[in-house]
């Protein structure tokens, strides 16, 4: 990523409805026969039983306890499909719309917003990744649309401070000689690349010293925030993300992964599912409560589903043929279910929802053309969310 | 060279393993034809030729360039205080015999062929690095290592079959024959798999006809089906129902035995379901046919008509043809095979391309200056495709001990008569910085094969019965430990391997995780061919102004600069030595006044400056 003031790409978002993203990826695959897809024969459910919530019409299963309070900001998308079945090229399609081949990479959904979005006075990047896990990659867009990678929320970004060992006066004299060396350079060998670096330790120090890099900074959240999250690292990142978009970031990606339960799945699904149902509540409140939520699309997404039935090991193994994602805000049709499986949970039935139209969808609401189309440097056109159309009525 | 004489230098090479590698013959005769086309060029254009570089830039531009990073203060005074004839081309010859050769070229090739675990099935890269690491460190013929590759068949993990790996980090056949052609012809054909392509001359038809060579190859990581029924399937279908742990380990320890490429082509593809010319119909038959030159005989066993006849999924029997598309690929008579060739390293030395982009080639291109790229594919085919001879041919030539041109500054024009400034590749950043922590920096680069967990038990595993397997995944430890003992039994019999922090970019495998530092620099993630990174962005420089550097070189008083710098009281002799240490130069009279500034000031600015990223 770099600054976005550097390279600002501009298409009008006339119609934009929401201002920014918060997309929580649960990589591995969500059962979502254990979690928001509670509407099929009673075998398909395994061991999870089924709660009401304070939606009407909308029930959950018991490990989202918390959530079923928030079910009324939430749209639970039943009829998710996707062609692929294996993780890599089942997240790669997830993200970026297409198929993975080998002779081009894509860039993520989140790579095309910050293209698209990013102003000349944005002082933040428009695309961070928060938590372990494909930070987000610009595929054949240049470097600076990728994802500000932050590891840790608790760290925030890596080396954005100074070394303690080097006071700022120090520091200071260190550019100084710096500067006097690359004057010294560029008067013979000078080039746009090596002025790019110039002008890329320009932003590297604006941004290091910029007040908005407290975005970035969980201390310097309001204790009332602060104490709606659990202290876990899903929950900080969610807090982070919050935080960011408050401060107008309009893509921020938190990794929850670890869902690929082939064995023993109902030992050790219900800490992961109570990560997300603390999280993504909390999430929920801070967004309402900062009037946040009428202008951020919260998405939970995954890349395919689990199957109907619980293996031999307890597990499931993969399904990409109706599975479920999660949309809120930003005008989404609350306190509903969108689409359906079969009641044996094999296939999506009404309202089926391939992933290029969740993806057109999730641009479309940003007010970016989900059709628009960039060329790769050999000349080749992709589009945002490839044959993606938006689906409108999910939103009132 | 034909086929059979392909298949039988590769026997000479493993007999000759063992045999030193001759000293080049006359690199610098050779390096004067390259400057008298050079020199008549300039001449033409009536352009003055570039001022020829200093002994302390020549030093730093070859370690980079031969070796990979920057050269230790004591290899510079070394060479700086050599007083005898010949010291630039004998410190050619001597960098291109070193192991430091063999971690920069390493890397350089791992980009090409793009060296990665690619998925959830096992294809694991390890013995694909090595038999990259085996076949630089054997200086291999190029020609003949691209045969290799384009043929490899057999078990992935068997030590020595590592060429297996080209093939298995592809998920998708036909990208698989697309990214060969770009990788060794230097063409972007990749349009016409799925549509006629608009800009050339390639048809979709003319792209599965050259599929039509390697058809039916496939990789299986499973054993064939009919080991599986006889020997296998009873303990997989027990296991199964017993315990999932179990089962995996059962599953993943069958297939480091057995994962291999099967298929050596039929010599028959068919147009795809959704075919939209006029031209055929989906599912007729292609008889192979090459792109351009000489089409090599096939022994046919079914006539066109004869396949018609049959099913829309019968490709025909296996012919052998797949050897044929190799042969074909690499032969010295094709017009693209050694033109791609010294376009690419002509790129990698010089920084510009010689004949066109690296991947997007035509058959008629020669370049802006033909008679170059003629004569350097000349030297490159009486090298018989000895890399490290064409490359001291271009080390010794006027041409690259010339001055580097910042390219978009005008005059003068750049044309083709030397390097040009250009950002250092990721893995060679990383690797100059160790140039500042020891005195010997390439110690770590292996010389011989290593094992990893993968070709260990691979290795184990040709004495193993079912019944083995079984008891190898019920008392085993478990699925993930099941990897973790293999790598663990491998890097002991591998013996020492030094500590991490001083180990060159090219010495971590598979298993040792990213290189966070060349990341962070731009490394390539390999996913597709020459998309490694030379631009900056903000992580990378907040590493480089904020990041470990400063513990690890800067204020590191066990550092080698630091080292070499104990004892000496004059602070014009120490900055002499930050300078020569980091840039490979004494300072400029105007760069005195910068001696005042503590040390370790000077150090950082030194290692964030231009000067230390790029090439001049």
């Amino acid at each position: 990523m770099s600054l976005p003031f550097l390279n600002a790409a501009s298409i009008p978002a006339p119609t934009a409805k929401a201002k920014s993203v918060i997309y929580i990826f649960l990589a591995g695959g969500l059962s979502q026969y254990d979690s928001f897809n509670v509407e099929v024969d009673k075998t398909v459910l395994g061991k999870s039983t089924i709660i009401d919530s304070n939606a009407d019409g909308v029930r959950v299963s018991n490990y989202f306890p918390t959530l079923a309070n928030h079910m009324d900001k939430l749209l639970v998308l039943n009829s998710m499909q996707t062609n692929q079945g294996a993780h890599p090229a089942g997240i790669y399609k997830m993200l970026t719309s297409y198929n993975p081949r080998s002779s081009i990479t894509h860039p993520e959904l989140g790579s095309w917003v910050n293209k698209s979005l990013t102003r000349e006075q944005d002082s933040l990047p428009n695309f961070v990744s928060i938590g372990r896990g494909r930070a987000g990659t610009a595929g054949f867009f240049p470097g600076q649309w990728a994802a500000l990678p932050v590891q840790d929320p608790n760290l925030g970004i890596d080396f954005a401070e100074r070394n303690r060992a080097v006071e700022r006066e120090k520091f200071n004299k260190r550019i100084d000689i710096l500067d006097a060396m690359n004057k010294g350079f560029d008067q013979d060998y000078g080039t746009k690349d090596t002025r790019s670096y110039v002008d890329t330790y320009a932003s590297s120090l604006k941004f290091m010293n910029s007040k908005d890099i407290d975005a970035f900074d969980l201390k310097k959240e309001d204790a009332n925030i602060v104490s709606l999250y659990g202290k876990d690292e899903f929950s900080r990142s969610c807090l982070l993300a919050g935080r960011l978009v408050e401060r107008g970031v309009r893509f921020a990606k938190v990794n929850l992964g670890g869902w690929d339960y082939h064995n023993d799945l109902y030992s050790k699904y219900p800490a992961n599912a109570n990560r997300l149902d603390k999280g993504l509540s909390s999430l929920l409140t801070h967004l309402s409560q900062k009037g946040l939520l009428e202008s951020t699309l919260v998405v939970v997404s995954t890349e395919f589903g689990r199957k109907p039935e619980v293996n031999p090991n307890r597990g499931r193994d993969h399904h990409p043929d109706g599975f479920t994602c999660l949309m809120a805000g930003a005008g989404v049709k609350a306190g509903q279910i969108y689409g359906t499986t079969s009641s044996d949970g094999k296939h999506a039935e009404e309202n089926k929802l391939d992933v290029i139209d969740f993806n057109a969808t999730i641009a479309w609401r940003l007010g970016i053309d989900p059709a628009f189309e960039e060329n790769t440097p050999n000349g080749r056109p992709f589009k945002l969310a490839n044959r993606g159309e938006a689906r409108k009525e999910l939103f009132a | 060279m034909g086929k059979m004489g392909k298949a039988l230098k590769s026997v000479v090479i493993v007999l000759s393993i063992c045999v030193s590698v001759p000293l080049f013959a006359d690199p610098q005769g050779r390096a004067r034809q390259i400057d008298r086309i050079v020199a008549a060029e300039l001449d033409r254009l009536d352009q003055a030729p570039r001022s020829e570089i200093d002994d302390f830039t020549f030093c730093r531009r070859l370690y980079l360039d031969a070796i990979g990073r920057i050269p230790t203060l004591d290899e510079l005074d070394r060479f700086i205080a050599d007083d005898q004839p010949e010291k630039r081309a004998r410190l050619i010859e001597e960098l291109l015999q070193s192991k430091g050769y063999n971690s920069h070229w390493y890397n350089y090739w791992a980009d090409l062929l793009r060296v990665k675990y690619v998925g959830d099935k096992l294809h694991h890269p390890g013995n694909y690095s090595e038999w990259i690491k085996e076949s630089v460190r054997s200086n291999k013929a190029y020609d003949q290592m691209a045969f290799e590759l384009v043929n490899a068949g057999g078990e992935l993990y068997k030590p020595g079959n590592g060429a297996t790996g080209f093939y298995a980090r592809e998920p998708m056949p036909l990208d698989h024959l697309a990214n060969s052609v770009k990788t060794f012809l230097g063409m972007g054909i990749e349009c016409a798999q799925c549509h006629d392509d608009p800009y050339e001359d390639w048809t979709q038809q003319d792209f599965y006809k050259l599929a039509a060579f390697s058809s039916k190859t496939y990789l299986k990581v499973d054993p064939l089906p009919e080991d599986e029924k006889t020997t296998y399937a009873e303990d997989r279908a027990m296991l199964k129902q017993k315990d999932f742990d179990e089962w995996i380990v059962y599953r993943e320890s069958v297939r480091v035995k057995h994962a291999s490429i099967y298929g050596n082509g039929t010599g028959f593809m068919r147009l795809p379901h959704d075919y939209q010319y006029e031209d055929g119909e989906p599912f007729d038959v292609m008889t192979a046919d090459v792109l351009f030159g000489e089409m090599p005989p096939l022994n046919y066993k079914l006539t066109k008509a004869d396949l018609d006849s049959l099913k829309n999924k019968n490709f025909g029997p296996e012919i052998n043809s797949r050897q044929s598309l190799a042969g074909w690929m690499t032969s010295r008579d094709s017009p693209m095979f050694t033109k791609a060739t010294v376009n690419r390293l002509w790129h990698q030395i010089m920084g510009t391309e010689l004949v066109g982009p690296l991947g997007g080639l035509t058959e008629e291109e020669m370049g802006d200056h033909p008679a170059l790229t003629m004569k350097l594919i000349a030297i490159m085919k009486a090298a018989d495709y000895d890399v490290k001879i064409f490359l001291s041919t271009l080390f010794n030539s006027r041409a690259y001990q010339s001055r580097a041109l910042p390219l978009g500054v005008e005059p003068p024009a750049y044309v083709l008569d030397g390097p040009i400034v250009r950002r250092l590749p990721a893995e060679v950043i990383a690797d100059s910085f160790l140039s500042l922590k020891t005195d010997t920096p390439d110690k770590y680069v292996a010389t011989e094969f290593k094992w990893d967990g993968f070709t260990h038990f691979y290795d184990k595993s040709q004495k193993m019965e079912v019944e083995d397997f079984v008891d190898y995944s019920i008392k085993g430890p478990g699925r993930q430990a099941f990897q973790n003992r293999e790598e663990e039994e491998a890097r002991k019999r591998n013996g020492e391997s030094g500590p991490k922090d001083l180990w060159r970019v090219s010495s971590y495998r598979h298993h040792d995780g990213n290189h966070e530092v060349a990341v962070l620099m731009g490394q390539s993630t390999r996913d597709l061919i020459d998309s490694a990174n030379r631009e900056p962005d903000i992580p990378q420089i907040l590493y480089m102004m904020n990041g470990d550097l400063e513990g690890d070189v800067i204020a590191q008083s066990t550092a080698l600069i630091h080292r070499n710098m104990e004892g000496v009281e004059d602070q014009s002799e120490r900055m002499e030595i930050i300078w020569k240490s980091i840039l490979s130069r004494t300072p400029q009279a105007s760069e005195e006044r910068l001696f005042a500034h503590a040390q370790d000031d000077v150090i950082w600015a030194l290692l964030n400056s231009n000067e230390f990223r790029f090439s001049k």
